[in-house]
């Protein structure tokens, strides 16, 4: 009866943390980098059964895509499986298939939104307001911190996926990790406000004649909401995205026209 | 031949592939792309091989705001990162630039720089044929190599010598640009260069606020930091405050509807 034992899934952790991209395509992504990382597993499996060892290395080498550091938690998965199947379990190349691709899509999605959407940009804020005026603090923190959080997640997840099987899941597709996610996703709308106010920086020049005195516009806004014009900024590009569907190339031209016809209007 | 500014150039050409997203070193994404990749962590090795760490970090982190919210999936991606933050910090360095121009220059350069990775990726289709023809032999060896060791090669390349020829022969090039160009031009690209995050943080809206109501909280958290200034890690506190209640609000929810479940 073939055994993995915690060095196996160990290492596969390691190839998987390390190359999941690393032959990165359009058309086959992370497909490869799945199949480098069952390697230490299927020889340990399949060590007596050379055709059994082709088909699984063959399973393993189609296309492939998440978000690879909380995707670690597949690869745990697909190594019970694997395991499982070795010992005269009857799973089929299929309900591999099927697992990953069903998992891979609201995984990325998951983990995309937390980590690219919330985790890194709070962060980078928190670690670019220490390192505001050049203190390399902030830097050395950004590393340390994030270093440390997401490898012990990666590794934790692909752990939890080898011992809980499919169940695991649950943990970060369930109702209750839905419920967990609402109030993350909350948590970064407002920071991202925060972030908006303080990297986004419009202001105008425009002076109106008043009497013998010029009123300097941007004051007076500063009086009622500082800010205002940065605010503006976002909500245009937003607008753009989400109700008008444009790219994000279509409007970094739009922002390039604005402050080209600014400046040339006085306005900025 | 400067061999020093060639020294120099090469470090930060070999620092740019380090920090590439397909690279794999680092423990791949997350101390590349993520750590290394990241122009907050750029303007401290370019600040370190050019000698001057503080503007190396005040140009990183003038950049890291308009990459601030890079989502790399998805297919809005404008700009590929690593070669903006390397390539733009290094020359807007050398160059005595202003932030603001820095992060012109580095926008620009990710966009040239974005070309240079879509073509690793269209060479990389003929590794990846030749890893599934090894997966089909049953070979591991095969695998390993067309997966980790012989995509970098293009990899490699496409990074090291493009970012050290810019940064070497660079150089003088852009300072007598910036000192060429009229003063509006300069002004035009400080303003771009505070436009740029706003449409950065378009597209994490995008991703995060599903429904309209919720943009009450990015109000919120804009006001908090537009009036009562510089207070991040209090909002962020503040935030995971809201957030917390939320959960516990949802928390009640779901076991009150469970309860009505079980009594029917």
């Amino acid at each position: 009866m073939p055994k993995l034992e915690k060095k196996d899934l160990r290492k596969a952790w390691r190839s998987w943390a390390m190359y999941h991209l690393s032959s990165m395509s359009f058309e086959k992504l992370e497909a490869h980098g799945f199949a480098h990382s069952m390697l230490p597993v299927l020889k340990k499996l399949y060590k007596d059964n050379p055709e059994e060892y082709r088909k699984a290395l063959k399973r393993h080498s189609v296309f492939y895509n998440t978000e690879p550091q909380t995707g670690s938690l597949v690869n745990g998965v697909i190594c019970s499986m694997e395991e499982k199947r070795a010992n005269g379990q009857p799973i089929d190349d299929d309900m591999f298939h099927s697992i990953k691709t069903s998992i891979m899509g609201p995984l990325a999605g998951i983990g995309d939104s937390t980590l690219q959407g919330i985790f890194i940009p709070i962060l980078l804020t928190i670690c670019m307001g220490i390192s505001n005026h050049g203190n390399p603090l902030g830097v050395l923190l950004y590393i340390v911190a994030y270093l440390a959080i997401i490898l012990s997640l990666s590794y934790f997840l692909f752990m939890r996926g080898y011992t809980l099987g499919i169940h695991s899941v649950n943990s970060i597709i369930g109702e209750n990790a839905e419920k967990l996610r609402d109030a993350f996703n909350t948590l970064g709308i407002i920071v991202i406000g925060g972030l908006a106010a303080s990297f986004v920086k419009l202001s105008t020049v425009i002076k109106i004649p008043n009497g013998d005195e010029q009123l300097d516009l941007q004051k007076t806004f500063d009086g009622f909401f500082p800010g205002l014009l940065s605010l503006l900024a976002v909500l245009l590009c937003w607008y753009l995205i989400s109700k008008r569907k444009l790219s994000a190339s279509k409007v970094l031209i739009i922002l390039v026209l604005i402050s080209v016809v600014g400046v040339l209007l006085g306005v900025f | 031949m400067d061999l020093v500014l060639f020294i120099q150039a090469l470090l930060i050409g070999i620092f740019c592939y380090l920090g590439s997203v397909s690279s794999p070193w680092l423990m791949g994404v997350t101390g590349g792309y993520y750590v290394v990749g990241r122009p907050l962590v750029a303007g401290l090795i370019v600040g370190l091989i050019l000698g001057d760490v503080t503007t190396g970090i005040i140009l990183g982190v003038a950049v890291q705001a308009a990459f601030i919210a890079t989502i790399s999936t998805g297919g809005t991606q404008n700009s590929e990162i690593t070669y903006a933050a390397y390539g733009g910090i290094a020359l807007g360095m050398l160059a005595h630039a202003s932030t603001g121009v820095t992060v012109t220059l580095s926008v620009g350069i990710g966009a040239l720089g974005l070309i240079l990775h879509n073509f690793m990726m269209v060479i990389n289709s003929y590794w990846n044929r030749r890893a599934e023809q090894a997966a089909n032999d049953g070979d591991a060896k095969g695998i390993v190599w067309n997966n980790a060791i012989y995509p970098q090669i293009g990899n490699f390349i496409l990074r090291v010598v493009p970012v050290t020829l810019a940064v070497y022969l660079g150089q003088g090039f852009v300072s007598d640009a910036l000192k060429a160009i009229p003063k509006d031009v300069t002004t035009m690209m400080n303003v771009l260069g505070g436009l740029l995050p706003a449409l950065g943080i378009a597209l994490l809206m995008n991703l995060l606020i599903r429904e309209k109501a919720h943009f009450i909280f990015f109000l919120a958290g804009f006001v908090f930091i537009a009036f009562i200034k510089n207070n991040m890690i209090a909002l962020t506190v503040f935030a995971i405050l809201i957030a917390y209640i939320i959960y516990l609000v949802k928390q009640k929810a779901g076991s009150t509807v469970e309860l009505e479940d079980e009594v029917i």
